[in-house]
């Protein structure tokens, strides 16, 4: 704790006679200005500003861009459907319809999962709810459409890319490599368990198996403007 | 309970009642003990109560700080529809108090009370536009945030939230005063201007309606709510967690502040300690946004009055800060870094290096801009002596944080109120005499540099390793590492993402020092995972409402200037 400073008596209240001519205080400004000038010639690589987008930014490995959906050591997707990055989504972006995996160590799956990328506020609020470690983020922030439903990324454009990882790189994840947390074991590594097998296996053996629902079809969401009351 | 009663209280409530045993209406108030000491007053006795808390000798409530409605349709055990609720700090005593004004659902209508405390007149009208509370006698009534053609009152609970409403050019409210163009005055024929809503001098979009007399401004209506995103209505939809990205939002500019005071709210109703390390963190980083926050108003305004290399010098700090919680969270704008009970993440290991890189960096461009400014001709010329408050003039609009200060009153609530480790630290609170555009400069500048003061101590005793998040998971995610492996955290995790924090039933008034002042959440729960209701005291709300009043007698060119340094972010200003 310490006391209230007056800043008001900080600096002369009256400007001098030399500071009212203007000229000497220009000079004195021109000063300041040059030496900046001449300091960002000598060193062009330590400028703030970049030359976009011929140079990129180096962004740190918390950067909330892109998400990816990660793939398990067999190719398929890691996510079981659980619902918790939607229910977590500030920004409601997110729409998942899950399904049955025909692999009962799977169980579900995700049918449809998108992510409308003009709703979506980049909070990583998905990533943090995530049981599963299926969603990451990366480091991509150019994200480019020409219409709306453009915009809705499905699970094909969703889904790690080798190329996508080798270029720009993965941003917010829950663990980051050599800070004491491991990763959850694959599952596709897994012992299978006995009495598990393949959904048409089990139903040649008899074994009755629920109906996969179809889910309600297209998902993109429908206009907003249907909606709109107008005013009476 | 009434006032004559004897009852159980805490000493600042107890104290309260005392005072209150002199008052006209004593027998028809009582006092009650929440988080604060809380008035329960009918309607008609409330420009009463507040004149007497004004007044009085032993109360000195002279700073308005908050109006704000409550609906209490779908909240048990409330004996009335709706509540006025009001917050009030007392400059000379350090304390706040609530005032509560219940009012029935077929006329929820309570006096104005824009004589005693002239800055209630922006919040009743608020209350008005969003609550459909009647004020008699209140100068403007007129809506603020919603536009002219909204109909309904869109914060009631039983408000269909569907429904859109066109504006029509035809719809826009001209005031009286600025209808008829040719009345005369002095030499000139006065004429009404619009200055904005989008215009580069107004910050955001604000529509300045003024009447020239040459070019004087004779009068003028300042008209808001052009970036309105219903936050406090959002907010009601969504689980408390999810209200983060939201409160980022709010003075984007010095996001972090938004998301730390909001937090604090929630974490005092639960009752959570987070860790000195998750503490220092939070503090070290609103001081760099505040830093952020001073150089983004003063930058700017500079720019507004021509000087536009200091605003490249300022925003290179900037730049630089935006680095340090890009590290830290991934993200630089709206960080959503904070989370109820902790952070989202901890800070990278390099985090020390690069605040202490900062801490050498940044002094230099504020040289710098102090040698380009202070002794300037033109900068003086345009800025000392223009929008002037007084002292009284400040605390009677309500005013808060370096708008306050510079006007000659040491209020800061890190000083006044010390949370997390201001009291610990050794700074100095700035303040100006003049009250004029350039005392606020002066005033911002040296904040920053005490900012800095408390980076340096804050770093000192920042721990090297240990937890920033508390360890209750009925509050915080578990660690990953046990969701992915240990049944019991996966369970903990998904209620919490389900259901969201489960927050005791009850209200919640909590303030800090935001970069334009004092910025207060006020928060009801209900039991549920989301807030029943949460409202904002925006620090540049008093200061706008302020600004029409604040420029009359200047001309056009001051009021540019005096907005600058107001330092109004349209995303706290309309919510």
């Amino acid at each position: 704790m310490s006391g209230v400073i007056d800043v008001s008596r900080r600096i002369p209240e009256k400007l001098t006679f030399l500071q009212k001519l203007y000229i000497p205080e220009i000079l004195r400004g021109m000063a300041v200005t040059l030496r900046h000038l001449l300091r960002n010639l000598a060193n062009m690589r330590g400028l703030p500003t970049i030359l976009y987008p011929e140079q990129k930014r180096d962004y740190s490995g918390r950067f909330r861009g892109k998400h990816i959906l990660k793939t398990r050591e067999d190719g398929t997707m890691k996510c079981v459907a659980c619902f918790m990055c939607q229910q977590a989504c500030p920004a409601e972006c997110i729409t998942i319809v899950a399904g049955e995996h025909p692999k009962l160590a799977y169980e579900k799956y995700p049918v449809v999962f998108d992510i409308d990328m003009l709703r979506c506020v980049f909070c990583g609020f998905c990533v943090d709810a995530c049981p599963k470690d299926a969603i990451w983020m990366t480091r991509n922030y150019e994200m480019v459409f020409f219409s709306r439903e453009d915009a809705v990324f499905s699970i094909d454009r969703l889904r790690e890319t080798p190329e996508e990882v080798a270029r720009h790189g993965y941003g917010y994840r829950p663990y980051y490599p050599g800070d004491g947390t491991t990763p959850p074991t694959d599952a596709s590594l897994l012992p299978v368990l006995p009495g598990s097998g393949e959904r048409d296996r089990l139903r040649e053996e008899g074994i009755p198996l629920p109906e996969r629902d179809p889910g309600p079809g297209p998902l993109n969401a429908p206009s907003q403007a249907a909606k709109i009351v107008r005013s009476p | 309970m009434t006032v004559a009663e004897v009852s159980t209280l805490s000493p600042a409530a107890e104290k309260l009642r005392e005072r209150l045993g002199d008052s006209p209406m004593a027998a028809r108030t009582s006092v009650a003990d929440r988080d604060l000491p809380t008035i329960e007053v009918e309607p008609g006795d409330w420009p009463g109560l507040a004149r007497f808390l004004r007044d009085d000798p032993g109360c000195q409530y002279d700073l308005f700080l908050d109006l704000c409605g409550v609906d209490n349709l779908r909240r048990r055990g409330q004996k009335t529809r709706f509540e006025a609720v009001v917050h009030l700090h007392s400059l000379s005593k350090n304390e706040h108090i609530r005032v509560r004004v219940p009012l029935d659902a077929a006329n929820p209508s309570l006096p104005t009370v824009t004589d005693v405390y002239p800055a209630s007149e922006w919040f009743e009208r608020e209350a008005y536009d969003l609550y459909g509370f009647d004020f008699p006698g209140h100068p403007n009534l007129y809506r603020l945030l919603c536009h002219d053609a909204f109909v309904g009152h869109a914060l009631r609970k039983d408000y269909a939230p569907g429904q859109r409403w066109f504006f029509a050019e035809e719809d826009m409210r001209i005031p009286e005063w600025a209808k008829n163009t040719d009345e005369r005055a002095g030499h000139f024929e006065t004429q009404t201007i619009s200055i904005g809503p989008s215009h580069p001098a107004t910050h955001g979009i604000i529509h300045l309606m003024a009447r020239l007399d040459g070019e004087k401004i004779v009068r003028a209506e300042t008209n808001i709510g052009y970036l309105h995103r219903c936050f406090e209505k959002m907010a009601e939809t969504h689980h408390w967690n999810q209200v983060i990205p939201y409160a980022d939002r709010l003075n984007y500019v010095s996001a972090m502040i938004n998301g730390v005071g909001y937090v604090r709210t929630v974490e005092k109703m639960l009752g959570v300690e987070i860790p000195e390390r998750g503490q220092l963190v939070r503090t070290i980083l609103s001081e760099f946004s505040r830093i952020m926050d001073h150089c983004v108003c003063i930058g700017a305004n500079l720019v507004d009055i021509g000087a536009l290399t200091n605003f490249i010098y300022l925003y290179e700090n900037r730049e630089s800060i935006y680095d340090l919680l890009e590290a830290c969270c991934g993200a630089r704008l709206t960080v959503s870094y904070v989370r109820v009970g902790g952070l989202a993440i901890d800070v990278p290991d390099d985090f020390a290096v690069r605040c202490r890189g900062l801490l050498e960096s940044i002094p230099k461009f504020l040289a710098d801009v102090e040698k380009l400014v202070d002794n300037n001709r033109i900068v003086r010329n345009r800025l000392a002596g223009t929008g002037i408050v007084t002292k009284e003039q400040a605390i009677g609009w309500g005013m808060t944080g370096p708008m306050l200060r510079a006007s000659g009153v040491p209020y800061d609530v890190r000083r006044a109120r010390p949370y997390d480790f201001y009291d610990r630290f050794d700074w100095d609170v700035p303040i100006a005499n003049d009250g004029d555009n350039f005392s606020r400069y002066l005033v911002r500048m040296e904040e920053m540099r005490q900012s800095l003061k408390i980076i340096r101590q804050a770093l000192e005793i920042l721990p090297e390793k240990g937890p920033v998040n508390s360890d209750d998971w009925r509050v915080v995610l578990p660690p990953k590492d046990a969701v992915y492996h240990d049944m019991e955290s996966l369970i903990y995790h998904f209620k919490l993402v389900m259901e969201g924090i489960r927050v005791p039933a009850g209200e919640r008034y909590e303030w800090i020092e935001g970069a334009n002042g004092e910025l207060g959440f006020y928060a009801v729960s209900d039991g549920r995972g989301g807030p029943y209701r949460l409202k904002v005291r925006p620090p540049c709300f008093p200061s706008m409402a302020a600004f029409e009043k604040m420029v009359v007698g200047g001309t056009v060119s001051d009021a540019v200037a005096t907005l600058g340094t107001l330092n109004i972010i349209a995303g706290e200003l309309d919510r």
